[in-house]
């Protein structure tokens, strides 16, 4: 294993394969602020043109840097202007946003940096000294276990739920889960719910929800309000800008990142389930660690809150590069399409590539070592100049705050009855805003929902009914925790309450 | 008193009740009759729990902004239930503007409804300065059109439809 580590990083350092990660990591980081080109897509647009260089594992690296840079872009658009145009970074705009809001951007853009980079960085050295032992673990995961953790997952709408509003949660979890059964699904063949109209065919776009419930609202809410709307255009742009973070704040942040790197991980080998539901899951568990008196800053400009999302992510996307290079299954979307690419440079990726190709193996585990360490040297000079776009006068900020939210929609689509769906969720979240409801739990569970009942279906057809649940350890071990998630905060709140 | 906590969540229940009924009127297929899941098995349930949960908002007692001794449960209540904070004009007239591009930019293609709309938008929020808002807005529709059509390679219809 050393001599492939040292032949890996004889690859990865060579200066041209330097030069292509650093590209990799700055064209990922540009295109993936745009909301809408998340990484699959961005990696998928890439592969052309980097067959083009010949080298396998310089084609490998490039499209790895593309593959981290776009996970930070996306970040970037979610803490700044709440846009989250992935389904991995929408937990990251819980608390990077409102900390963006209390003029620390750049504070909430060093933050992400170093979560992103820490949590990439260990889950790389997770992914060199035990990608194959977890492959073999990962397998052991069928249907039922999958929708028990798709369950885990959706439970964790009780860490959005204030004193009282566990119910709305719950309501809020329940109506995304009713969205995604619009259209087509894997497991039936009709499609459902579309009342005749054809766009809906295909299902509700998740660019156009995640649009219509973050990045509208904010547009709306900045261009009505007479006191906030003139203070975000008059904060000082130094104050956005600094990116210091204090040793208090340090050593809250390193706990959450430990445990979140592998927990993250853990979840990204899964196949599947990837970064989206590892970053719901970490922020979820880092509230119900925290103390009382943090708990109430989550949601509201928590560091802990926002650190924990993006170093599960980003380690979650490392863990899903242990199916697709030991047993050449791809774990995530972009790992699929990566696969694409290892086919297209005639790879096999599985348990035969370590053996026959190690200085592809092997560099591409380096590279994305390097990667992280390339992504965050180029990003943090650059974070005082990107946090300065919310010193933009409003007059140009909440226009180009609509019209990037509504080009994430429309863009590959071409489709104008997209952009009334966005803004027809737009007016509905602006209601439900007023009216308290969190909208969080809607978009968690439309994103989860399609996996949630097609694992559930598969889970009962192949155990013709419910007995899975009890037959299944592994299954019952994740609802038991589910159901401690939501009963947890249930239980404290009437304690609380009794208490008073 | 129906306050818009209780108006949404009777939407709500509207909502469930709706979703239910074309979840059990669902026309299944022949062979899905004998499925241990059928396409309406799951939504018959998320309908009725949203029922149940709609049911329960609206009966619960609220829970107030600021309690008793001083703790606050909505730090923003205060604030979103003051009409007076609020320009509406700005706000909707941006909804209603928004509206309008999604359904100019196939009429009118991407770089002239997208700079409409950048200076419209811009206007509408008190911006005078024109020599710098509509250059800026013309450069940042042919930079997201160069980029996305041209280097992404991602169709983006630039003219009007009736042009090309």
């Amino acid at each position: 294993m050393l001599d492939g580590m040292l032949l890996g990083l004889e690859t990865a350092l060579s200066l041209q394969n330097i030069l292509f990660a650093a590209l990799g990591c700055f064209i990922g980081t540009i295109i993936g602020m745009l909301p809408g080109l998340g990484p699959m897509s961005i990696v998928a647009i890439m592969i052309p043109v980097s067959l083009q260089i010949g080298d396998p594992a310089t084609t490998l690296i490039l499209l790895a840097g593309v593959y981290y840079g776009a996970i930070f872009g996306g970040s970037t658009s979610s803490i700044l202007i709440n846009a989250p145009g992935e389904a991995a970074v929408v937990a990251t705009s819980f608390d990077g946003y409102p900390l963006a809001q209390k003029g620390q951007a750049g504070k909430a853009l060093t933050i992400a940096a170093i979560s992103s980079f820490s949590g990439g960085t260990i889950g790389v050295v997770l992914l060199m000294f035990f990608a194959p032992a977890l492959s073999s673990f990962a397998i052991l995961f069928w249907s039922a276990e999958y929708f028990a953790l798709m369950l885990l997952g959706l439970s964790a709408v009780s860490a959005f739920a204030g004193k009282g509003k566990v119910l709305k949660a719950v309501m809020m979890t329940l109506l995304g889960l009713m969205l995604a059964t619009v259209g087509e699904s894997s497991l039936f063949q009709a499609p459902r719910f579309t009342l005749g109209i054809m766009d809906l065919q295909s299902g509700i776009n998740f660019v156009t929800l995640a649009m219509g419930l973050f990045a509208v609202p904010e547009a709306f809410f900045l261009a009505i309000d007479k006191i906030r709307g003139k203070k975000s255009s008059s904060k000082k742009s130094q104050e956005i800008s600094n990116l210091r973070i204090n040793r208090k704040e340090a050593k809250a942040i390193l706990p959450v990142i430990g445990r979140q790197s592998i927990q993250g991980f853990l979840i990204g080998v899964m196949p599947g389930t990837g970064a989206t539901i590892a970053s719901f899951l970490g922020y979820a568990v880092e509230r119900n660690l925290a103390s009382p008196k943090e708990r109430e800053e989550f949601g509201k400009g928590s560091i802990k809150g926002l650190s924990a999302p993006e170093t599960a992510n980003n380690a979650a996307s490392t863990g899903s590069f242990v199916p697709l290079l030991t047993l050449g299954i791809p774990g995530s979307g972009t790992t699929a399409v990566l696969l694409g690419a290892f086919i297209a440079l005639n790879l096999q990726p599985g348990p035969q590539l370590l053996h026959e190709r190690p200085e592809v193996f092997w560099s591409v585990i380096m590279s994305m070592y390097f990667g992280n360490i390339i992504l965050l040297v180029l990003n943090l000079p650059l974070v005082p100049y990107i946090a300065r776009l919310l010193a933009i006068p409003r007059g140009y900020l909440i226009p180009f705050v609509l019209f990037f939210a509504m080009a994430g929609a429309y863009i590959g689509q071409n489709n104008s009855t997209e952009l009334l769906l966005l803004l027809g969720f737009g007016v509905l979240a602006i209601i439900l805003r007023f009216a308290d409801y969190p909208l969080p739990p809607l978009l968690i569970g439309f994103v989860l929902g399609q996996m949630f009942e097609d694992n559930l279906g598969r889970a009962m057809r192949n155990a013709n009914g419910i007995q899975f649940i009890w037959e299944r350890p592994m299954t019952l071990m994740l609802i038991i925790s589910a159901a401690m998630f939501i009963l947890f905060p249930l239980l404290r709140d009437w304690l609380t309450s009794k208490h008073k | 008193m129906l306050d818009l906590n209780r108006a949404v969540a009777l939407v709500l229940l509207a909502f469930s009740s709706g979703y239910l009924y074309l979840a059990y009127s669902y026309h299944l297929l022949p062979f899905e009759r004998f499925l241990s899941v059928k396409p309406n098995t799951m939504p018959m349930g998320l309908a009725i729990g949203g029922i149940i949960c709609s049911l329960f908002i609206l009966i619960q007692p609220q829970v107030p902004d600021v309690e008793g001794d001083g703790t606050v449960n909505r730090p923003d209540g205060e604030y979103l239930q003051n009409p007076q904070n609020f320009n509406w004009g700005q706000g909707i007239g941006l909804l209603v503007l928004a509206a309008v591009y999604a359904v100019s930019l196939h009429a009118l293609g991407f770089l002239f409804s997208t700079s409409a709309f950048l200076v419209l938008g811009g206007i509408l929020l008190g911006e005078r300065r024109y020599t710098f808002l509509i250059p800026i807005a013309i450069t940042a529709s042919v930079l997201v059109w160069y980029l996305v059509d041209e280097v992404l390679t991602i169709f983006l219809r630039p003219w009007p439809s009736w042009i090309f």
